[in-house]
């Protein structure tokens, strides 16, 4: 299928802040893509553009092949979006929640007293329904914020950094979901801060910072392109020439990383004395790499 | 956002539902307190006021205060549900970020809140309304029920009032004014308590552009059964039709700013 989502050149400003500027993207039917970066890198800005929750500077976004500008309320049918914050209902129950919701798609009473039990079983909820939204934990919130999402049984489904400050357990289960998503066909665009995360659900990573793509690919490729495949974290002091010229290196403090597609070859240079990490390359490292390891406030 | 279809639709009434639905859970609080504030009021200014004023336009002063409450309390209900409610709305709870990622648009959202503020006012009215005529003192009930649908036009005037106030709102802070600035000078100038041609001439000029004092300027004759010229009533609601317009433009283009730039 052609790109369910196309965006070109987008920027926004808000005042002097240069918040996006000028990315360009397309996201294949029937994906998983993430969008990765440090706070502050315009992801959320560049997803609500994408929604048309946000007005965009300059630049066009498309989706489903027109011009969001132009389509009025009808791609708003067909996304599902689960917002970083818990904007659920507070005074409502969890069945409430999304029957409210599926009645701002305009979905029928009829339909709703079919999905929403599917949905609350999908999430593993059933047994919360009549639950106040306040009684539930951060875990079953998420759950009931991506339930809801999926209330008009969206073709597209947006989730800003779903698993945020979740216990491993909640993880897994929402990952499985998200996989379950996948299978169905839906496609995906997911912000996270935990690449293993990334890694485990996308099929293709954008990495953008100060509101600009540094690069894009799949998880391996990048790992490939970025970090070689295989990262050796050697402790300081290093006697001088023991790592070859050719290979690729980051000072980080206490050690230096040293990235290599051969492994072996590097191990046999390296004298005994050297203590070292041999492991490989993750999403983390090309994340680090791309995106610098300066902290950011914000 | 398309705004081309008309905006009184489903996903307008979808907003006001889940007001509604929210409502339920403190309807009787809720309602127990609509019943009660005009009791109170009535009992303090009725055995008050009214044993120290005989008559006031002709009317016993309860006969002449029933209606100024009536349009009080609407007033009231909906300037605040649009206000304190509606921020609490978008700033704590996020239901609007939660509504806008909908097919709903925006000037339906502010619609839906319009409605259900309207709602509220309504039946805080009717409250009033209800109390009166079991209290006695609602000289002309045929004339008082025909004021409802003038109070709900009220109800919606002054619920497109709170929200462009709520829309230029960047604090908790900002309401301090809206209640000082607009709902107190509603409350003491626009006729509610006596009449406005008490004031000297500049403060009358003040009070006409108050919608509360159109309002009352309607019910009043209404409730009493007095004399209310024609085409006076048709001014008068001309200009609430008109005010209400220019609230509901302004509300929508100043949250169409904050929310989409």
């Amino acid at each position: 299928m052609a790109g369910i989502v196309e965006a070109r050149d987008l920027e926004k400003r808000y005042g002097d802040v240069h918040a996006v500027r000028g990315v360009s993207f397309a996201i294949a039917g029937g994906t998983c893509v993430g969008l990765l970066g440090p706070n502050g890198a315009g992801k959320t800005t560049t997803m609500r553009m994408l929604l048309g929750l946000t007005r965009p500077s300059a630049g066009r976004v498309e989706v489903f092949g027109g011009d969001i500008a132009a389509l009025g309320r009808d791609f708003r049918m067909r996304i599902g979006l689960v917002p970083q914050d818990d904007n659920l209902d507070p005074d409502l129950s969890v069945r409430e929640n999304l029957e409210v919701y599926g009645r701002y798609f305009g979905i029928s009473a009829a339909t709703l007293r079919e999905r929403v039990p599917k949905l609350l079983a999908f999430m593993q909820l059933e047994e919360r329904g009549d639950a106040k939204v306040m009684q539930l934990s951060g875990g079953m919130k998420r759950r009931l914020v991506i339930a809801r999402s999926l209330i008009a049984d969206p073709e597209l489904i947006v989730l800003d950094e779903p698993t945020t400050g979740l216990d491993p357990q909640a993880r897994v289960l929402i990952w499985r979901r998200v996989l379950d998503l996948k299978r169905q066909g839906k496609t995906l665009l997911l912000t996270t801060h935990y690449m293993d995360e990334a890694q485990r659900l996308c099929d293709r990573i954008i990495v953008i910072d100060a509101g600009k793509v540094l690069d894009e690919g799949r998880p391996a490729e990048l790992i490939e392109r970025h970090v070689r495949g295989h990262v050796f974290e050697l402790t300081k002091p290093l006697p001088e020439g023991v790592v070859p010229e050719e290979l690729e290196r980051e000072d980080i403090g206490d050690s230096i990383l040293v990235y290599t597609a051969d492994p072996a070859a590097l191990r046999d240079r390296l004298p005994a004395e050297v203590e070292y990490l041999h492991r490989a390359a993750n999403l983390e490292d090309v994340f680090l790499r791309l995106t610098g390891r300066r902290l950011r406030e914000g | 956002m398309s705004t081309s279809t008309l905006p009184l639709n489903r996903y307008a009434f979808a907003v006001w539902r889940r007001n509604v639905m929210v409502w339920r859970r403190i309807m009787w609080a809720s309602l127990t307190t609509n019943v009660c504030d005009p009791l109170l009021f009535l009992f303090a200014f009725g055995y008050g006021l009214g044993a120290v004023i005989d008559e006031i336009a002709g009317l016993t002063y309860l006969a002449f205060v029933l209606p100024g409450m009536m349009a009080y309390a609407t007033m009231f209900a909906a300037s605040f549900e649009t206000t304190i409610s509606t921020y609490a709305r978008i700033s704590m709870q996020g239901t609007w970020n939660a509504i806008l990622a909908t097919p709903v648009t925006l000037t339906e959202l502010i619609l839906g809140e319009a409605l259900w503020a309207t709602t509220k006012g309504v039946v805080s009215m009717l409250c009033v309304l209800g109390v009166g005529l079991v209290w006695g003192g609602i000289q002309a009930p045929a004339g008082a029920l025909a004021a409802i649908p003038i109070l709900a036009l009220g109800a919606f005037c002054f619920a497109c009032c709170g929200l462009a106030a709520t829309a230029h709102a960047k604090t908790w802070d900002f309401f301090a004014y809206f209640f000082t600035f607009w709902v107190t000078p509603m409350f003491v100038f626009s006729g509610t308590f006596f009449e406005v041609t008490r004031f000297p001439w500049f403060v009358q000029a003040v009070a006409w552009l108050l919608p509360m004092t159109h309002l009352i300027a309607v019910v009043r004759p209404l409730a009493t059964g007095g004399a209310l010229v024609p085409l006076a009533a048709v001014g008068h609601v001309a200009y609430l039709v008109v005010l209400t317009a220019f609230a509901f433009w302004l509300a929508r283009r100043r949250f169409a700013r904050r929310v989409f730039d």
